[in-house]
């Protein structure tokens, strides 16, 4: 195998320093050959790590709903008031967006805001998840992309929680049972993806820059009023609409709103698009984080 | 769920084709399996060298940032502004030239004074800290007993602590759930299992995390000044378990500042001065120079 000289922990390793996996010439040939070892290594340490994986889910879930149920349905409670107040002043504020009465609006306001939830709430905690695990990370050896990507799960089952949770509730006011559904694990699984490479850059940014957080929080807010979330795209006049294609996260988010809203499928080059996407931000965001990692440790 | 595909993965590691293919040396390997057939390899093309751990010509350099966590408002600024950041890092090497090899069945102390390097070479070995330069090899599972639960999580268990440090240790979930029985044999807590870790006493916590360190059979340990706590009665314990593992283990590494210890522990001492190795033999004569230097001048 051509792998033969790639190290592994807790077997035999050899590893020379600086890696000559890094080497700095130029040459396209030397970066392949560095990316495709960073690759095998971390599928490598995927399997044996997946334990350590489990553990950091599970131990978060678990202290979260420790107590009861009811920390579960308490989670659902904030969304579902948010939801729920803004469905009613954004009804009587805009009305008739699109001529859809308040409940109608209601269904399409959850499509989109669960969605973008789950999104914001992954890269916050991202954002944090190495600091936060500064303790680990400096006694015992642990490659550091476990915890965004833990982060990234956990908000993950909490997201298809409330999906199915909010969903009953809104059953009777009109969000109707359909086959399109079936397409929403597709639709989550392209999400996650685009969302653990935004999560990977923002935890890498924040290990190096403490105040990474608050433009974070300050971005978010204005991603959020930027994407056709609380108001439809034909908010804007036919000829500019195309301006909405530009945000990256707007194909997700529309993706969603037809599955749920529309109770449709989304034509394939949706998913396409998403795929594509999703794959791209994941590729960036990965070289990004494997290029701080060995840092990361001496910056906590 | 994650005990199925453990369970898979355990049984394949016992089938003799996926064992053939780990003999070669340079093989990657996976945790669980791996352990099991390195205990047989001595055939295996590896008597004439039996080096469990080398370093060669390994150097760290630590930067000491003007700015510990630099503000990304000033970089931006700094950016539109035009204006170079300054620049005021100063670097350090803690660690040059190490060349160390250290073979099966060696016990080796690491002495020095304060600030020589002793904490950092362990975590180089360890791999929490990637070396600047040097050629690193390891042989085997680490069980670094560098600072004392390291991967503990007070809201949790103690039951699900084991499972969560066993994890970091690469046992898989059924390995550390056979293993869990001793482990509440000898700290004797077996009552407190399933109570909440914040809830222990830090010498309940204490025992816990040396009875899992100890548990998981490493083949190479890293012990970093962690023989010298607890009540009389763990102490005499602890020795006990430790010399125990230290049979077991293929290599031991001992960072103390307590010669006693090391003397009675370890058969081979090295000692640190700022980074370098000074000496490095048998352990009465390297103690014998080292404490003359230190006290006599
Ligand atoms: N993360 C770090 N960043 C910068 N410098 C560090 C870091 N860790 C250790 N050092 C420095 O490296 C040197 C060696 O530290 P180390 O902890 O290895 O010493 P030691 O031999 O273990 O000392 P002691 O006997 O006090 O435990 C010290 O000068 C220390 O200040
Ligand atoms: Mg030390």
């Amino acid at each position: 195998m051509s792998v033969a000289a790639e190290p592994s922990m807790t077997g035999d390793e050899t590893a020379e320093f600086p890696a000559p996996l890094e080497d700095p010439r130029p040459a396209l040939r030397a970066m392949v050959h560095t990316v495709r070892m960073y690759v095998v290594r971390d599928i490598d340490e995927f399997r044996r790590f997946r334990g350590v994986i489990g553990n950091l889910v599970s131990q978060e879930l678990h202290v979260r709903y420790q107590r009861s149920m009811l920390g579960f349905l308490w989670t659902l409670v904030n969304p579902a008031l948010m939801m729920s107040t803004q469905a009613l002043v954004f009804s009587r504020l805009f009305r008739g967006i699109g001529g859809m009465g308040p409940w109608e609006y209601a269904v399409f306001l959850f499509s989109g805001a669960m969605p973008w939830t789950f999104l914001a709430s992954s890269l916050t905690e991202c954002t944090t998840s190495l600091i936060h695990q500064e303790g680990l990370i400096r006694k015992i050896y642990v490659p550091k992309w476990i915890f965004p990507l833990a982060r990234v799960l956990i908000q993950g089952i909490t997201f298809s929680l409330s999906l199915v949770a909010l969903f009953v509730m809104l059953w009777p006011l009109g969000a109707k049972v359909s086959s399109s559904l079936l397409g929403l694990p597709i639709a989550m699984a392209l999400l996650g993806i685009f969302t653990m490479g935004l999560g990977l850059i923002a935890a890498t940014v924040h290990t190096f820059f403490r105040d990474f957080g608050h433009f974070l929080g300050v971005g978010l807010q204005a991603w959020y009023f930027l994407t056709p979330i609380i108001y439809r795209s034909d908010f804007l006049p036919a000829d500019e609409r195309w301006k909405f294609w530009l945000n990256p996260a707007y194909p997700f988010v529309r993706l969603f709103q037809i599955l749920i809203h529309e109770s449709s499928w989304p034509p394939a080059w949706l998913f396409l698009l998403c795929g594509f996407i999703g794959c791209a931000t994941f590729s960036a965001g990965y070289l990004v984080f494997k290029s701080q990692e060995r840092k990361i440790v001496f910056r906590l | 769920m994650p005990t199925s595909n453990l369970q898979t993965n355990a049984d394949a590691a016992d089938s003799p084709a996926r064992g053939d293919v780990r003999i070669d040396a340079r093989e990657p390997k996976l945790h669980g399996p791996v352990v099991r057939h390195i205990a047989e390899f001595p055939a295996a093309g590896r008597s004439r060298d039996e080096a469990v751990v080398r370093l060669q010509n390994i150097g760290l350099k630590f930067t000491s940032y003007h700015d510990s966590h630099p503000s990304l408002k000033r970089a931006l600024l700094n950016l539109v502004l035009r204006r170079s950041a300054p620049a005021t890092n100063k670097t350090f090497w803690a660690l040059q030239g190490i060349d160390l090899t250290i073979r099966q069945g060696e016990r080796v102390a690491l002495v020095g004074t304060n600030g020589a390097g002793k904490s950092t070479l362990l975590k180089v070995i360890a791999r929490i800290y990637e070396p600047t330069v040097g050629r690193l090899t390891t042989r085997g599972r680490i069980a670094p007993m560098i600072e004392m639960g390291a991967g503990f999580h007070p809201e949790l268990t103690g039951r699900r602590n084991i499972q969560l440090n066993g994890a970091l240790m690469g046992m898989s979930r059924a390995e550390m759930t056979a293993r869990e029985p001793a482990i509440w044999d000898w700290t004797g807590l077996a009552e407190f299992a399933d109570l909440p870790l914040k809830y222990y006493s830090s010498g309940m916590f204490q025992r816990l995390a040396f009875a899992i360190a100890t548990e998981v059979e490493p083949e190479i340990l890293l012990v970093d000044e962690s023989l010298n706590a607890g009540d009389a009665s763990f102490v005499d314990k602890a020795k006990r378990r430790i010399l125990d593992v230290f049979d077991k283990a293929k290599a031991v590494i001992v960072v103390s500042h307590d010669l006693g210890i090391v003397s009675e522990l370890c058969t081979r001492t090295v000692w640190l001065d700022h980074g370098r190795i000074v000496a490095d033999g048998p352990t009465p004569e390297i103690l014998d120079r080292y404490v003359r230097a230190v006290t006599g001048g």
